[in-house]
């Protein structure tokens, strides 16, 4: 699209639409954006997604609920224990199931270990987003290998672990679980400070991440966001915080807050949530008794009354929620599954006009999108 | 906040219902106690005017719109569910409005709520549900020469493996 | 083609029966066997260097361009889903890919492998085809995961591909779900025993 000139004074002029996607090294998966440009600044951004819309809610009405839980890992593929957890507290919420202490304090720490390595995963791609190329990832991912060795003692896969059954833990833990958690805390101490101070007082990642991408609270509130997004933002929603489950209002922690709500709070939300996570994680090993990790009786086949629940876990990327709809037997009617990322990205555009095109891609960054999530 | 209830039919003490009630008043609406929440059940023709109503009230201020999808019912039509929560007052409610079969339309939540964009573009073409005054009418997940099924909806089926990826394995592994 | 499958997943003979009924073969040599890696037949090239002194300069040419091909395999990063951050965690120091000399690129004009890493979808099918043409020759496919293989856990959704080799050629078809680094690995190391076993088809 060109320039085209009518008369000697008076000028036609069209934006440029820039196609970023689907295919590109920075749009952490397949997503397609479509920037209208005017010189260097974003008039308008139009979002395309579905090329990961490969039909994980359909597929889980057809299969029953422990084999639905292969689903929820290959949909949340950064988060899995959160995606897990949320779809077996649905199940227990409908079949009123106790779950015994030690698999909730289990529970507990696996989430929040799976939140770790999750925002290691972000310190890395948004390193690489705003130029830090190869250097960040590489430091990321080898203390997010150290979090997958641990995960694949007790669970048995690297990536999809299927570990979370109504009603608790599929199998024990390792037997040296508790010095594994400690070396494994210790390493994620060290690789917070280093990618702290690799990146966080950086000048150059300042002068590219502050006041860009600012959606304020009120906005941000409307649009549905939530997460970092919504805390970078300046509203304290966390859930948490704010509904607890599992044992989450037994333990101190803090609930990070940004204030300008541009790029630089959200990854600030971040890394100090990583500090965060490690502290609660501290205190959960310390809580930690032996006892049974599945309630006595459980049926063999597991059928729910009819009903349906919506549950909510504060997933890496926000509120991830399952919505289960049950009319008896041993499959869920209707799962929707409530994904953070697919309302984080409305709000894509209301973010990025105004900005450079440059800044386009460290906002797309910041918003730490999972296509498996937004898709389903 | 919620108090488990062990009869059958869990009592609506002690939860929003009554604030609900007065905040929705002029619209006919039922309630009954799920899980965790409460489900208001609102008609079809007045669900955006209770979904106003139930956001602007001082006492609920239901700021935040969680979730909005839909449930097929198959023959006694489709249900469109909203999920609220206040983000001021940190209490939830569900709103649903039942849509008969024949009749899939209903206003589009997206003047109450920016953050409904989406969620009924996709409800829209996975069950096939109209949301009349969408501001941006396409397809989000679908391809565009793929809009004239639903894949949500119960009637539609799964798809079949295609077995064979090269002549002469006419005799290969089924399904 | 379709088969019937009954309320309790066994499968029902189709209406016409074949025109020939399958031999009982051996094994090894049942069509579902895993292909070698060579094909049957391997199709000299026709460049220059086969023309001068033919039966002499071939062998250490074809030896020569083979090895510097397969040892400095570019792949284009395409990951799509899931296995795509098995394939970021093969690239990283872990499980170090650039000792072979892998080193991902993220333009298809300057790459010589496509991994495809994820559930290839519908919508996303034309441009997996447009981005399989825009590489120059040679190119290879390697089809990571169980989800570029056959459609995976994903299958039975009518907007999800059964397969990538319904719109590209595949050389190397890496199970799991998603698969170990290492199981990667192995994918690159038989690609480049491919490579190695079709040298006399370079020069084309």
């Amino acid at each position: 699209m060109t320039n085209a000139v009518q008369s000697d004074h008076d000028f036609e002029v069209q934006d440029i639409m820039i196609n970023m996607g689907p295919q590109h090294p920075a749009t952490h998966g397949v997503f397609r954006m479509v920037l209208a440009v005017d010189g260097e600044i974003v008039r308008d951004v139009i979002p395309h997604i579905g090329y990961m819309h490969r039909g994980g809610e359909k597929l889980s009405e057809t299969m029953d609920f422990r084999q639905g839980i292969g689903f929820m890992d290959r949909t949340e593929y950064l988060a899995q224990f959160n995606a897990e957890l949320s779809y077996v507290m649905a199940v227990e919420a409908l079949m009123d199931i106790q779950v015994p202490e030690r698999a909730q304090w289990i529970r507990m720490i696996l989430c929040e270990l799976n939140r770790l390595s999750s925002h290691f995963m972000f310190t890395g791609a948004f390193g690489t987003d705003s130029g830090v190329f190869g250097t960040a990832f590489t430091y990321a991912f080898r203390w997010r290998e150290e979090i997958m060795d641990l995960f694949e003692e007790i669970t048995g896969d690297r990536l999809m672990y299927a570990y979370f059954r109504p009603g608790g833990l599929a199998w024990e833990v390792t037997d040296n679980f508790a010095q594994r958690v400690k070396y494994v805390l210790d390493q994620c101490r060290q690789g917070i400070k280093d990618v702290d101070n690799l990146i966080t007082n950086n000048e150059v990642f300042k002068a590219r991440t502050q006041n860009v991408g600012i959606i304020s609270a009120e906005d941000a509130i409307d649009w549905g966001t939530t997460g970092p997004v919504l805390r970078g933002s300046g509203v304290p929603f966390d859930v948490r915080r704010d509904e607890p489950y599992l044992f989450y209002d037994q333990v101190d922690f803090d609930v990070p807050v940004g204030q300008v709500g541009d790029v630089y709070d959200r990854w600030c939300v971040r890394i100090e949530e990583m500090r965060q996570s490690v502290r609660i994680v501290e205190q959960c090993m310390a809580k930690l008794q032996p006892g049974p990790i599945m309630p006595e009786r459980m049926p063999r086949m597991l059928r729910t009354p009819p009903g349906e629940v919506y549950i909510r876990t504060e997933a890496p990327r926000g509120e991830y929620g399952i919505y289960m709809v049950s009319k008896g037997g041993n499959r869920p009617h209707r799962l929707k599954i409530r994904s953070a990322c697919f309302t984080n990205l409305q709000a894509l555009k209301d973010m990025s006009v105004g900005n450079y095109v440059a800044d386009a891609v460290l906002i797309l960054g910041s918003l730490d999108i999972v296509l498996g999530e937004t898709d389903r | 906040m919620t108090n488990e209830d062990s009869a059958p039919a869990r009592s609506l003490d002690g939860t929003i219902w009554p604030q609900v009630d007065r905040a929705l008043s002029g619209i006919t609406a039922s309630a009954e106690r799920a899980v965790l929440d409460v489900i208001v059940s609102i008609p079809r023709d007045e669900v955006v005017r209770g979904l106003k109503a139930l956001k602007a009230d001082e006492a609920l201020a239901f700021d935040y719109l969680r979730c909005l999808t839909c449930v097929d019912n198959e023959e006694e039509g489709i249900d469109v569910v909203y999920h609220l929560y206040s983000t001021k007052h940190h209490h939830n409610l569900t709103v649903k409005a039942h849509l008969a079969p024949d009749d899939l339309f209903v206003d589009t939540a997206t003047t109450v709520w920016r953050g409904a964009n989406w969620y009924e573009r996709e409800a829209a073409e996975m069950f096939g549900v109209r949301f009349r005054g969408h501001p941006d009418p396409r397809t989000l997940l679908m391809p565009e020469d793929m809009t004239d099924t639903f894949p949500l909806r119960k009637d539609h089926p799964l798809a079949e493996i295609e077995v064979l990826q090269g002549e002469g394995i006419a005799w290969g592994v089924e399904e | 083609m379709a088969v019937d499958v009954t309320e309790t997943g066994a499968p029902v003979a189709p209406a016409e029966a074949p025109a020939t009924a399958p031999a009982p073969i051996s094994p090894l040599e049942h069509p579902l066997e895993a292909p070698r890696l060579t094909p049957v037949e391997v199709v000299p090239g026709k460049a220059l260097y086969r023309a001068v002194l033919p039966g002499v300069l071939q062998v250490p040419a074809d030896l020569v361009i083979a090895a510097s091909r397969k040892s400095s395999l570019w792949p284009m990063t395409f990951g799509l889903a899931c296995c795509a951050i098995e394939m970021i965690a093969t690239y990283m120091s872990h499980y170090d890919l650039d000792r072979f000399g892998i080193v991902p690129w993220p333009s298809p004009r300057q790459s010589d492998v496509m991994i495809v890493a994820g559930t290839v979808t519908k919508k996303m099918a034309p441009a997996v085809k447009l981005l399989y043409e825009q590489m120059p020759n040679p190119k290879w496919v390697i089809s990571m995961g169980a989800c570029a293989t056959n459609g995976g856990p994903y299958t039975r959704y009518d907007r999800v591909v059964q397969g990538v080799d319904k719109l590209i050629p595949v050389d190397v078809y890496v199970p799991g779900c998603p698969p170990r680094p290492e199981a990667l690995l192995d994918g690159f190391l038989a690609l480049q025993e491919k490579i190695m076993e079709e040298r006399a088809a370079t020069g084309r």
